[in-house]
């Protein structure tokens, strides 16, 4: 069943255009001149219940302003949006009890008051009943940990302590689906990955569908097994982790250390990255060369040390935003 | 319902932190009153004069209510915030709640004129009697009477002042036209009662939400009618319900005009 459905979405926004200097700022009060940017162009992608989607693109891409139609804050210029059933624009309210939205950059806590304060405060916005409330701090305390800090007043809080009692506001109210932008962002990397065990535990233990926007890679290849890739407004990629993996991991990168007086063979599939004296990088295309090919071309007793691995993410998706968007807004 | 009074007790206690940040406004309230009480001192030649129809105690303690209402109404979040919010695009973070917007800004104003008209209201009682006197006529149930008066006027103080803000959803600055309303509330019915002003532009001043923000209710305090309190009752209804139109009106539209810096 699908949770997220978006058809045709397109905003455009009119920016505000000066030429430089005094006389450009006194010739735009006599003839303002604007642009029309197309933020999201044609946008279509849907979301099925229980998934957790990394939607993911290029600073500019079009990311948090699609995160913002999805949830009521921004009026399509033109196509269909349907969350949960329910149409964003018409009904933010209603869909606002339906969802969560984290904003990594934005704090949605009050900072004078301490988390349990706050949490009180979102369930009784969120018309939650006094004994409801109570029990659902008291079961995502536990889940987030929060034992140690929920007395605390929230601008006392680590960065860290911080984010975690923003999602646990954000779920106060049972979201089905909960909506990520850069939830690690400025984070250290053990609390990174406690946020990323949290939220994979949530998924799973209370279902909630999570829509995750990241600039960090290890968000995205430990949560998300779906991936939107987003650029200049338009889906450049909506596949699987595995898929994207399987058609864009063909390639290894294999650093061999030889005996200076060994002799490297010439095999078809490989290229030589990086050569100094015995100290080899080279990558292989394993669609022509398997690696055990290759280990068998190599004299073992010439190899002193090796390392073989997957070309990183990172770099597959820095190449989709070149390839198939536009390299500029990088 | 609940929310809202839920977000007016966080506001609340919030600042019953800053009261000591209250309080340094009375410096500013004591010289006005000063000002004031030693002007209309020389404007008045004998005991029982009668100026507009006011006695000098009652245009002294007129006077003072006023400033205290101004001062008690004094509020970033209704003045700044709201338009900081919509320029700075932090109003996406929280129109996205299951609340009403202008609602939430007016919860939490509603939180910080409570204490801060209660601390001006208490300075006002002492300085009033200590400088001129009990004031002439005043019952303890005239104040009961006109507690809900101070109430609506400050209420559609809020709602005129986040109309102007929300402006900002068309233009750069709403601060010109924030600048404009304080202070034709500041000279027409704070610093001089409608009564002083030519007979011809009494009415225009009446059709104004000045006449129920500060006027209306000070005007109670000091000579307290059933005819006067039933009409400014009225005015402060029909001026709620008119500026709460416009007030969802301008969100609404404005809503649609929303454009987040930063996507």
């Amino acid at each position: 069943m699908k949770v997220i459905e978006a058809e045709d979405l397109s905003k455009n926004f009119r920016v505000k255009r000066k030429e430089k200097g005094m006389r450009g700022s006194i010739r735009s009060i006599f003839h303002p001149q604007t642009e029309e940017i197309c933020a999201v162009d044609s946008v279509s992608f849907g979301v099925e219940e229980g998934e957790i989607l990394a939607f993911i693109g290029p600073n500019g891409a079009g990311k948090s302003t699609t995160i913002k139609m999805l949830t009521g804050i921004l009026y399509p210029d033109s196509g269909h949006v349907e969350v949960l059933g329910i149409d964003p624009v018409r009904k933010r309210r209603q869909l606002a009890y339906q969802i969560g939205t984290v904003f990594g950059q934005k704090e949605q806590l009050w900072t004078h008051l301490t988390p349990y304060d706050n949490f009180r405060f979102f369930g009784a916005i969120y018309d939650l009943d006094n004994d409801a409330a109570e029990s659902r701090i008291a079961e995502l305390a536990e889940i987030f940990e929060l034992g140690a800090f929920i007395n605390t007043p929230v601008r006392n809080l680590s960065l860290g302590q911080r984010i975690r009692c923003e999602i646990v506001a954000s779920l106060i109210h049972r979201p089905k689906v909960l909506f990520l932008d850069e939830p690690t962002i400025g984070l250290d990397p053990v609390v990174k990955e406690n946020i990323r065990v949290l939220i994979k535990q949530m998924n799973r233990e209370l279902h909630t569908t999570i829509f995750l926007t990241s600039h960090d890679i290890g968000d995205i290849e430990k949560l998300c097994k779906r991936i939107v890739i987003v650029n200049a407004g338009q889906i450049v990629l909506d596949d699987s982790m595995e898929h994207l993996k399987y058609h864009y991991l063909n390639k290894k990168i294999v650093e061999v250390k030889l005996q200076e007086e060994a002799l490297w063979p010439p095999m078809e599939g490989i290229t030589i990255l990086k050569k100094k004296g015995g100290n080899i990088k080279f990558e292989v295309d394993t669609a022509i060369l398997k690696i055990n090919d290759v280990l068998r071309g190599i004299n073992a007793e010439h190899i002193q040390d090796i390392n073989i691995s997957n070309i990183p993410l990172e770099n597959i998706i820095m190449e989709i935003y070149r390839t198939e968007g536009r390299a500029d807004r990088l | 319902m609940r929310k809202y009074v839920v977000i007016y007790r966080a506001v609340f206690i919030e600042n019953l932190q800053y009261t000591a940040n209250i309080m340094m406004g009375f410096i500013t309230y004591l010289i006005l009153s000063v000002v004031f009480l030693n002007l209309w001192g020389y404007m008045y030649d004998a005991p029982g004069e009668l100026i507009a129809g006011y006695t000098k105690e009652q245009m002294i303690w007129y006077v003072m209510i006023t400033e205290m209402i101004w001062f008690g109404a004094r509020s970033s979040t209704v003045r700044e915030q709201v338009a900081a919010d919509i320029r700075g695009g932090n109003i996406a973070y929280l129109i996205n709640k299951p609340y009403r917007y202008p609602f939430y800004i007016l919860a939490k104003y509603t939180g910080e004129w409570n204490i801060q008209l209660s601390m001006y209201a208490g300075l006002t009682a002492v300085v009033g009697c200590m400088m001129v006197g009990a004031l002439p006529n005043f019952h303890w149930s005239t104040l009961a009477a006109v507690v809900p008066c101070i109430v609506l006027g400050m209420t559609i103080h809020a709602v005129f002042k986040i109309c102007i803000s929300m402006l900002s959803f068309w233009i750069e600055d709403a601060k010109p036209f924030q600048w404009l309303y304080d202070k034709l509330i500041l000279v027409v019915g704070t610093i001089f009662p409608v009564e002083i002003f030519p007979a011809a532009v009494q009415p225009v001043l009446k059709l104004t939400p000045i006449y129920t923000v500060c006027y209306g209710p000070a005007k109670l305090i000091v000579d307290f009618s059933v005819e006067k309190y039933l009409e400014i009752l009225l005015a402060q209804v029909l001026y709620l319900a008119f500026g709460s139109v416009i007030l969802l009106w301008i969100y609404e539209r404005g809503g649609r005009k929303l454009y987040v810096n930063g996507g």
